[in-house]
């Protein structure tokens, strides 16, 4: 089954009590405010519990089913209702909910060096005020390859982006498929590249956010595309990339047929099939596009909770915040949950093998995911058809950039975005 | 022995010079590229061995560094940490070197700024730690990085109070590959340093290494097999040099590897053939473009000269073969078979002659293009191509058929003799189809069938002849026979003989009409018929015309009028009595077959002069008798041709007229034709061109003389009005005309009162309510008799002349009007003096009274009959019995005693040109002068020519006319005298 990578980063996290933390004395409700989906979360229930029980605390749990979640949580700030703790992704969509008026700013709480750098990155504004704690589970997205075969064919995983080139070449020379490249439902992959670029410079980001400058104007971007180009021309992606789609990677994958593909973890326990290869052949290493020396790993989407600076319960909804963040809170809520870490103390989550044996390298080298949920105007599809025309011939690099600054400013644009 | 064909010859030859300079362009492209390989080989294991030279002296530089630090740790054991991390890292910075390592036993290390770690080398720690010697390895640091590392073994010593027992260096894979400078061949070299086993140590790459073991990527990615692989995998392990070739990626690469100078370390150089031999390869490609456009060169050269050779004989062959296509052309143009040549499969003529197009009216191409087209030209369509029968002739055989065609424009027919040859022509069975021409051979059997058919039909004319002629002289001669027997029998009774004399005469008449008939006919058969063109008079010719027919016309009781329509001359230049004989057939004819109260008309019409020297008359003789059926129209001119009926079987005929007719009619180049409907009577038309004589001054002045200017003329035809008007035009007079006698009273009246009198009135006899003889009755009343009236008819007026000169008629004239006639007519009124005038009365014929002839005549019959009519002339005769008796008594006779010889001509002994040859040339007196008349029964022109060419001055024919006889006679005896 297909899967969007929008939708895949899972995150596992518990709003725990820490056990050594002190409960304000007084009992009090405290609001939440998330999507029905999102509060059902076992994690999530855990954590209530724990704090409910622990802190004699009671939580007003107020959900929304989830088309509905932006509009109707919208309308509550704007009449004055907002909940005292408020759950969202880190997304263009939170702008709507005016972050600088009404959340607390966390860069000060004694909890924040627990996190992993992935999920502090993620958490935070162009500005780098952490704005939530995230709580989710989530998986991480690089370049899965195929190790025994690497093996094989006497050879072993880049480091660099030049080493990857080599690698490339070296595999294309043996006759395999370096990188399977779904080019026809392959939408996430493009985001990879660009998440260092803007990852790494929130100024960038905002600029662009404030439609002050374009990709084009982007050397970084540039160096992507170009590099997606000749690594198409030169057959590093096959022969048959533009036919191939979300159904044909796990194929290719378990056939050998092709040696690396930029996927997450998770992909593996739900959409991969084993064939003359299992998934105990792959391995992790760092998605290389051109846009950083290292590679990238994408970390996941994270939901996360912030807390209203106008709440009547400020000290108790912080209280709240630290009472999740504990490590032993959290690692009761997310025992035995698939998912990579945000708490560098989880240590009750499922990790697969893949991402513990690269686990030096991710947290040398991964990168919240930035492109897709923190540009205005981004679109998977859109950028994906940019690329296409690119593959196909119709325009050249240039054009490509050209297409992709086009439909992120049409959509924008189409979604009132100031600026645009 | 088989000769081989030219062009299979020079096939071979070029064939095989084009094999061997491929031959040698393939051996020297395999020596260029042997050297290349071998000046390669040199090119880079002088490079690689510099760079192994480089390795050794780096790797012996390291340990040496290494060394120099071991004595400087040992020496200065009691210094600071921080005078060794100066140092030591004064030492990096110069050499470049990425870390310095304090290792332990145990396989931990610290780095001077205090890091600690694992480093595992792997095989090599051994040899460091256990064999105390100095090691380059791999090795992998706790912090996943590949870096290689240079270790010697040292007295133990402390650092941040960590117990070593070596130290190290190591460098980044870049690092070394800075320090061994190989960026030869543009970058695209790869050079590693590898263990025996093929695992990497390190690479200089410049991307950086991925590559665990090379042995095993060139198992994957190169085309080596695994013989050739083992034999490397053998020269690693045993240390040994090479140099080989082999494709990765496609790509033709060059692997040599060297054996490093400490441990087991492998120097592995793999680099692109191009990067390697690219000038190399720049020059072999020259050299090897150099030589394909040298053998292009030749091979076009060659090329040019077989296509000029194959395009010469081509010429040849074409020109060759275009001679004989046009000389087959010219041929087959000449005759009129028709050649094809058919391919039975493709059912396409691939060669027509072109006089298809002419004999069939089918152009050859779209014959070619379809032969079934012939379809559409073929009369019996059986055997149109026959497909079937095609395929049965044998190989070698052929068949025919006959064939008929028609023309497709023309619709004329051909007949053709089809004949199929089953041909194998080089191996491709052909058809040839020749069509020869039966044309002429089918027309001309039609010829023989069509004059076997007029022959039979001849024949039974003939026969029919035979028998009409049996039945037609056997009638008269009947008569003859049997009123000669009443002649004897009732001699006594003069009124008998009278009559019975009368009725021979007729009969011997119409039998010498039957026997001229049959002799002109045989004559123009035999095409001995001849014109005698003489000057003669048209008034008198149709009044001597009007005079033979008027009483056959009258003795039937029909109408017969000439009519003259515009104004033909009088004087005519012709054979007036072929022309006689023309129109007495046509007229006779017309008598002939009208019956009683009929009429018959006949007309002259001037047709426009196409000359000064010619005019043109048309002659049309018209009945509104029996008529005469379409097919018999078409053969009246067919001679012994009469149409059988009920009416004509009971009118004497020969079938000859008509032929006789149309033959003299074609004689004097003039044209016949006829229209008739039976019951409705017939049209005949001839014209004929007349030349005119030379002109003669029209006399006009008698008219003159005698005041004679305005005549009235009254005919109820208008047209005779005018044409009369008209003529006396031309002579200088005036005339008005009126269509009936009332008219013409009034006119004659007027002119009376007015004081100007008509000098002459000319009325027609028949005219409607007031006929001549009235209308002058009533014109006399009025002016008395000063005025000559005239009456022109074209009917006998003996019977109403009493009565006409009763009613004030002076004259009579004759229809139809001649201004010459009119002359004479008026002549004894007004004693018009003419050059036309008449001599005195003709007195009393006796031209021949008192004449001696000498009568050449064989024939006793005839001798009698001439003597008995001599004597009724007056004339005496002395008779010889043939030429020689003749010419014996003429030269026995005195000077004058003859006035004239008539001689026949066929006689025994001497026949009479013999004869007269013979007198002319006799010394006789009047052996010139005497006139000698040939007397013969042959009456051709021949016959008159042949007289004249003997001596003779005149011909007669027999029977003999007296007054035929007398004119000659008179003639010749007044020349005789004038000479």
């Amino acid at each position: 089954m297909k899967k969007k990578y929008s939708m895949p980063l899972l995150l596992a996290s518990a709003f725990i009590l820490a056990s050594c933390a002190k409960p304000d004395n007084s009992s009090d409700t405290l609001t939440i405010m998330g999507k029905k989906s999102d509060m059902e979360k076992s994690y999530m229930t855990s954590i209530f519990e724990q704090y409910e029980s622990a802190s004699g605390n009671k939580l007003n749990i107020i959900t929304f089913e989830d088309e509905d979640f932006e509009t109707a949580a919208t309308e509550k700030f704007a009449e004055g209702e907002a909940p005292d703790i408020f759950m969202h992704f880190n997304n263009s969509d939170l702008e709507r909910f005016d972050v600088s008026e009404n959340f607390y700013y966390l860069n000060n709480e004694s909890w924040v060096t627990d996190l992993t750098n992935s999920a502090a990155s993620y958490c935070q504004d162009s500005d780098g005020n952490l704005l939530g704690l995230p709580f989710w589970e989530s998986s991480i997205s690089g370049c899965y390859y195929n190790k025994t075969l690497l093996d094989e064919l006497g050879l072993k995983p880049a480091t660099t982006q030049k080493e990857f080139n080599v690698l490339c070449q070296a595999l294309a020379d043996t006759g395999y498929t370096p990188i399977c490249w779904p080019a026809d439902g392959g939408e996430w992959m493009y985001q990879f590249g660009l998440d260092p670029i803007f990852a790494d410079n929130p100024p960038l980001l905002d600029k662009l956010n404030k439609n002050q400058t374009t990709y084009y104007d982007i050397a970084d971007v540039r160096k992507m595309v170009q590099w997606v180009s000749d690594a198409a021309d030169k057959g590093w992606f096959g022969k048959d990339y533009l036919k191939t789609g979300w159904d044909d990677i796990s194929p290719a994958m378990n056939s050998g047929q092709a040696v690396m593909t930029f996927i997450w973890d998770t992909w593996f326990y739900t959409d991969f099939e084993e064939g003359k290869y299992s998934i105990n052949d792959f391995a992790l290493m760092p998605a290389f596009m051109n846009t950083t020396i290292g590679g990238v790993y994408e970390g996941g989407n994270l939901n996360m909770m912030m807390v209203n600076k106008k709440s009547s319960h400020l000290e108790k909804a912080l209280g709240f915040l630290s009472f999740c963040a504990s490590e032993k809170n959290y690692n009761t809520a997310f025992d035995g949950i698939s998912t990579i870490k945000c708490f560098k103390g989880q240590n009750t989550i499922i990790q697969s093998q893949m991402v513990t044996d690269a686990q030096v390298s991710i947290s040398a080298n991964e990168r919240a995911s930035t492109a897709a949920s923190k540009i205005f105007g981004y679109s998977q599809d859109d950028v994906a058809a940019a690329f296409d025309s690119l593959f196909r011939k119709n325009t050249d690099v240039d054009g490509c950039i050209k297409l992709m600054d086009k439909y992120r400013i049409g959509e924008a644009h189409k979604c009132g975005i100031e600026g645009f | 022995m088989k000769k081989w064909p030219g062009k299979i010859l020079l096939f071979f030859v070029t064939a095989a010079a084009s094999v061997a300079a491929v031959l040698i362009g393939i051996y020297y492209f395999h020596f260029i590229s042997q050297r290349i390989y071998e000046d390669s080989a040199v090119h880079l294991e002088e490079i690689y061995g510099q760079v192994n030279h480089s390795l050794g002296a780096f790797i012996s530089k390291n340990w040496g560094l290494l060394d120099s630090w071991d004595d400087y740790l040992a020496s200065e054991k009691d210094a600071e940490e921080s005078d060794i991390y100066d140092f030591i890292n004064e030492k990096r910075a110069y050499w470049g070197f990425s870390e310095f390592y304090f290792l332990s036993y145990d396989g931990t290390y610290i780095t001077l700024d205090g890091t600690e770690g694992i480093m595992d080398l792997g095989e090599a720690w051994d040899s460091l730690m256990e064999q105390k010697n100095p090691v380059m390895s791999g090795g992998t640091l706790s912090t996943d990085q590949d870096v290689t590392i240079f270790a010697i073994p040292v007295q133990h010593g402390k650092y941040k109070n960590v117990t070593f027992n070596a130290i190290a260096i190591s460098y980044t894979n870049a690092d070394i590959a800075d320090s061994l400078n190989v960026d030869a061949f543009f970058g695209k070299a790869a050079c590693f340093v590898i263990h025996d086993n093929g695992n990497v140590l390190l690479s200089t790459q410049p991307g950086g290494n991925v590559f665990e073991n090379y042995l095993v990527y060139l198992n994957a990615a190169s085309d080596l097999n695994k013989k050739e692989l083992k034999q490397i995998g053998s020269d690693w392990e045993n240390g040994k040099s090479g140099l080989l070739q082999c494709k990765i990626g496609g790509v033709n690469h060059y692997i040599l590897y060297q054996p490093v100078k400490y441990q087991d370390y492998i120097l592995l150089s793999v680099v692109p053939q191009n990067a390697v031999s690219a000038g190399f390869l720049s020059i072999q490609k020259a050299t090897v473009c150099v030589l394909i456009i040298i053998f292009l060169i030749i091979s076009t050269l060659a090329i040019a000269l077989i296509v000029l050779y194959i395009q010469k004989q081509s010429r040849r062959n074409k020109t060759e073969l275009a001679y004989r296509e046009s000389m087959f052309n010219v041929l087959s143009n000449c005759v009129d078979d028709i050649f094809l040549m058919l391919n039975i499969h493709t059912q396409k003529a691939e060669y027509i002659s072109p006089n298809i197009e002419r004999l069939l009216g089918i152009p050859a191409a779209e014959a070619k293009q379809n032969i079934r087209i012939m379809e559409k030209c073929a009369i019996n369509y059986n055997i149109v191509i026959p497909e079937k029968e095609l395929e049965a002739i044998p190989l070698g055989g052929s068949r025919f058929w006959e064939c008929e065609y028609m023309h497709q424009n023309t619709g004329e027919r051909r007949w053709y003799r089809m004949t199929v040859y089953h041909l194998d022509i080089q191996n491709v069975k052909k058809h040839i189809i020749v069509l020869s021409d039966r044309t002429l051979e089918q027309q001309t059997n039609h010829q023989l069938q069509e004059a076997l058919t007029v022959a039979k039909s001849a024949n039974e004319a003939k026969s029919n002849f035979l028998s009409n002629m049996s039945h037609d002289i056997r009638t008269p001669m009947n008569a003859i026979v049997g009123f000669s027997v009443l002649l004897e029998k009732d001699a006594d009774k003069p009124e008998k003989v009278l009559e019975y004399t009368r009725k021979i005469t007729a009969s011997s008449h119409h039998l010498l009409s039957l026997i001229n008939d049959v002799l002109d006919m045989s004559k123009i058969e035999s095409g001995k018929t001849s014109l005698n063109v003489d000057l003669f008079h048209l008034p008198q010719f149709l009044e001597e015309l009007n005079i033979i027919l008027m009483p056959q016309a009258k003795a039937k009781k029909q109408s017969f009028e000439i009519h003259v329509q515009g104004s033909p001359p009088e004087k005519l230049m012709g054979d007036k009595l072929r022309l006689n004989q023309i129109l007495i057939n046509l007229l006779s004819n017309a008598i002939k077959y009208t019956p009683e109260n009929g009429q018959v008309t006949f007309q002259i019409v001037e047709l426009p002069q196409p000359t000064q020297q010619y005019t043109k008359l048309r002659f049309i003789v018209q009945d509104n008798g029996i008529g005469m059926s379409e097919e018999f129209i078409e053969q009246i001119f067919t001679p012994f041709s009469r149409e059988i009926s009920s009416v004509t079987n009971k009118i004497q005929g020969t079938g000859l007229g008509m032929a006789i007719t149309k033959n003299l009619v074609d004689l004097m180049g003039g044209i016949i034709q006829v229209e008739s409907q039976p019951g409705e009577g017939s049209t005949f038309t001839v014209e004929l061109s007349f030349a005119l004589p030379e002109q003669e001054q029209t006399d006009s002045e008698p008219w003159f003389h005698n005041s004679i200017t305005r005549i009235l003329v009254a005919d109820d035809e208008e047209e005779i009005c005018l044409d009369i008007k008209e003529m006396l035009k031309s002579e200088g007079m005036e005339a008005a005309y009126a269509t009936n006698g009332a008219a013409a009273v009034e006119a004659a009246v007027l002119a009376h009162q007015s004081g100007k009198d008509f000098d002459i009135i000319l009325l027609d006899w028949k005219m409607p309510e007031m006929n001549g003889v009235e209308t002058a009755r009533n014109i006399r009343m009025h002016l008395g008799s000063d005025v000559p009236i005239l009456v022109l008819t074209s009917y006998d007026w003996a019977e109403i002349e009493e009565e006409a000169r009763e009613a004030g008629i002076n004259a009579f004239m004759q229809k139809p009007f001649f201004v010459s006639a009119f002359q004479r007519a008026v002549r004894p009124l007004f004693h018009v003096q003419t050059a036309e005038t008449p001599a005195e009365p003709e007195p009393a014929d006796e031209t021949m009274k008192g004449r001696l002839f000498l009568v050449v005549e064989d024939n006793e019959l005839n001798a009698e009959i001439l003597t008995e009519m001599l004597d009724m002339e007056e004339a005496k005769c002395e008779l010889a019995v043939n030429g020689s008796e003749a010419v014996e008594m003429f030269e026995k006779s005195k000077p004058g005693y003859y006035d004239m010889i008539l001689m026949d001509v066929q006689m025994p002994v001497m026949n009479g040109y013999e004869a007269t040859r013979k007198i002319r040339s006799s010394h006789h007196p009047d052996a010139k002068n005497i006139p000698i008349v040939a007397m013969t029964a042959n009456t051709f022109a021949e016959d008159v020519r042949n007289a004249m060419d003997a001596g003779m001055d005149g011909h007669l024919a027999k029977p003999i006319d007296m007054d035929t006889v007398r004119d000659l006679i008179g003639k010749l005896i007044g020349r005789k005298q004038d000479t």
